[in-house]
């Protein structure tokens, strides 16, 4: 394909000293003048989303905090901001950040209600904020399971972004070795899959604890449709 | 200038014999091309309902609307949009939609069309921000959105090209690169966890692939009818409602971060035809 973005940002650095002056505070009311061309990609990337005004930073968001914290990355989105899988370097130091960061549960991973879990993971209401905003208090945040995975294999609507877990339990079983393992892919996937599409669900506080084992039920109860 | 040139070569290249990057098509020739050519994207072929509407696409109504709108004298300055300068000249439309985001020499920086029609609308008609006129972005009924329809209309057919000459331009793209790939969030996503790779689904949809250029000229060729909204929307829109999904901070139009964003993702389908309007899912 014909693609002609070689260019980079040195180009741009060396090709001008034109200066930004904060005229209706585009770029950041508080920094004055902002030379766009002088800054790497990265930083100016950084810049934009966080000095710029372009988002609604005042907001609450349901986790608590505010909206610009979403914005703030940590570690693992820092590390995965990458095209493509991480080079073995990356994925190392992600794998250690996720691990480092692991919570096991009080008492350990178990297994909660698998119905409850069927409609923890079809929904995918939650979290969202802006234009308009999710309201935790009248309906409760989902996982979002079906959006990338197959579970029930009677269920015709669901994504590919991850892999089918029809009959997850059946063919895994669920000791405490699947029980635990399961714990740590939802609560956090990066310690076994770095810079993984899927969410972490328990390090984010996406879904408490309560819900987690409910969702876990779901794939790995023998009497939940996910495994018939 | 010599680096213009240089651009241009690619371009024309890569749109091949279809037609010419500066020839006006009628946008459900530019999907027809897109659909023969590309039989087995899944993203390019998910809906065949849609393909079958679109010789009837409702967003044809804002074109004429939109194209009223553009000529009449409005505004407390009883001026039409004529002397707008979209980049190719005060009133010149041509091709103009296909060549944004780009730098303005009269504001100091790079805008997006809907930031550069505000402007116009603004400066040269008079409102402000408190007119519905520029104030109300979303919906069939906004000024704003028939006025982005009867504009993008002029360039349907015509090659994606928005300029990198200026620095400003290039920085603003390259950062926009950057922010498709930055995770953030509670959900921890980038735009490339759901437009990373080719014919995967998210629930239902089928979700196109940002490096294919093919399936990406439809992607961000918005204005759009968007059926399941029953409203026509805007490049503005889509993304608001994707960083949305994403749970994100909420993005506010005409902003910096928005302006990247496009910078990048026209120019990620460079050299491909826009179908302009489009009809969508
Ligand atoms: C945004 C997409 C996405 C969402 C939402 C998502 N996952 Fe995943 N999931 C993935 C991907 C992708 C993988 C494969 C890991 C990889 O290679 O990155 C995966 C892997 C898994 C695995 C490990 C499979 C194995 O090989 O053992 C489990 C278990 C799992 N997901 C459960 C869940 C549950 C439960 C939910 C809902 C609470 C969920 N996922 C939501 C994308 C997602
Ligand atoms: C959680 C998944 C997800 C993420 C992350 C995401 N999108 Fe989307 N995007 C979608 C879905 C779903 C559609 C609608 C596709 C369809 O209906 O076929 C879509 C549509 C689009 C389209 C128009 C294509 C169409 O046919 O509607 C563009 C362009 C786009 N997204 C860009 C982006 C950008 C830029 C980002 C990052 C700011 C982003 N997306 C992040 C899920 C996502």
């Amino acid at each position: 394909m014909l693609r002609n973005k070689t260019v980079g940002a040195g180009l741009a650095v060396l090709a001008s000293t034109v200066l930004i002056a904060g005229c209706d505070g585009w770029m950041g009311e508080t920094s004055g003048e902002v030379d766009i061309t002088a800054m790497s990609a990265d930083e100016l990337a950084d810049h934009l989303v966080l000095e710029t005004d372009s988002y609604r930073f005042e907001q609450e968001a349901q986790e608590g905090g505010s909206a610009r914290d979403r914005m703030v990355q940590d570690g693992i989105q820092a590390a995965c901001s990458i095209e493509g899988d991480p080079d073995s370097g990356t994925a190392g130091e992600v794998i250690a950040m996720a691990r480092e960061s692991y919570e096991e549960p009080p008492g350990g991973p178990r297994l909660g209600n698998w119905r409850r879990g069927a409609e923890l993971a079809r929904s995918g209401y939650g979290y969202r904020i802006g234009h308009r905003n999710d309201d935790h208090g009248t309906r409760e945040a989902g996982g979002n399971c079906y959006a990338c995975h197959q579970m029930d294999p009677a269920e015709e609507l669901y994504g590919t972004l991850g892999p089918s877990l029809a009959g997850y339990g059946a063919t895994r079983g669920n000791d405490s070795s699947v029980v635990n393992y399961v714990h740590q892919v939802v609560s956090n996937p990066h310690q076994y899959f770095p810079c993984t599409k899927m969410p972490r669900f328990g390090r984010n506080n996406f879904l408490s604890e309560e819900q987690i084992a409910h969702v876990m039920a779901y794939l790995l109860d023998p009497d939940s449709p996910v495994n018939q | 200038m010599f680096k213009k040139a240089l651009l241009a070569l690619p371009v024309a290249m890569a749109v091949g014999a279809a037609a010419q990057a500066g020839e006006w098509q009628d946008p459900n020739d530019v999907l027809q091309n897109l659909l023969q050519n590309n039989p087995d994207s899944k993203y390019l072929h998910q809906s065949e309902m849609n393909i079958m509407m679109m010789p009837d696409n409702p967003a044809l109504w804002l074109v004429e609307e939109g194209e009223d709108l553009f000529y009449a004298q409005r505004g407390p300055n009883n001026v039409s949009l004529e002397g707008c300068d979209f980049g190719k000249g005060p009133g010149e439309l041509d091709g103009a939609y296909v060549e944004l985001p780009r730098y303005f020499e009269d504001t100091d920086k790079v805008m997006d069309f809907e930031q550069r029609l505000v402007h116009c609308m603004k400066e040269l008609q008079g409102f402000t921000s408190d007119d519905a006129a520029v104030g109300q972005r979303h919906g069939n009924g906004s000024d704003i959105m028939k006025l982005t329809t009867y504009i993008a209309h002029q360039s349907s057919g015509m090659a994606w090209n928005p300029p990198l000459d200026h620095p400003q331009e290039q920085a603003m793209r390259d950062a926009g690169e950057k922010l498709f790939f930055r995770r953030g969030g509670a959900m921890d996503f980038n735009c490339a966890s759901c437009h990373g790779d080719s014919g995967k689904q998210i629930r239902a949809s089928v979700l196109p692939q940002m490096r294919d250029g093919q399936e990406w000229t439809k992607a961000v060729s918005w204005p759009a009818h968007r059926a399941g909204h029953d409203n026509v929307r805007s490049q503005n829109h889509r993304i608001r409602g994707c960083v949305w999904q994403m749970r994100h901070a909420g993005i506010k139009h005409d902003t910096p971060v928005n302006t990247a964003l496009i910078s990048f993702w026209n120019d990620a389908a460079r050299g491909e035809p826009a179908i302009l309007p489009d009809l969508k899912r």
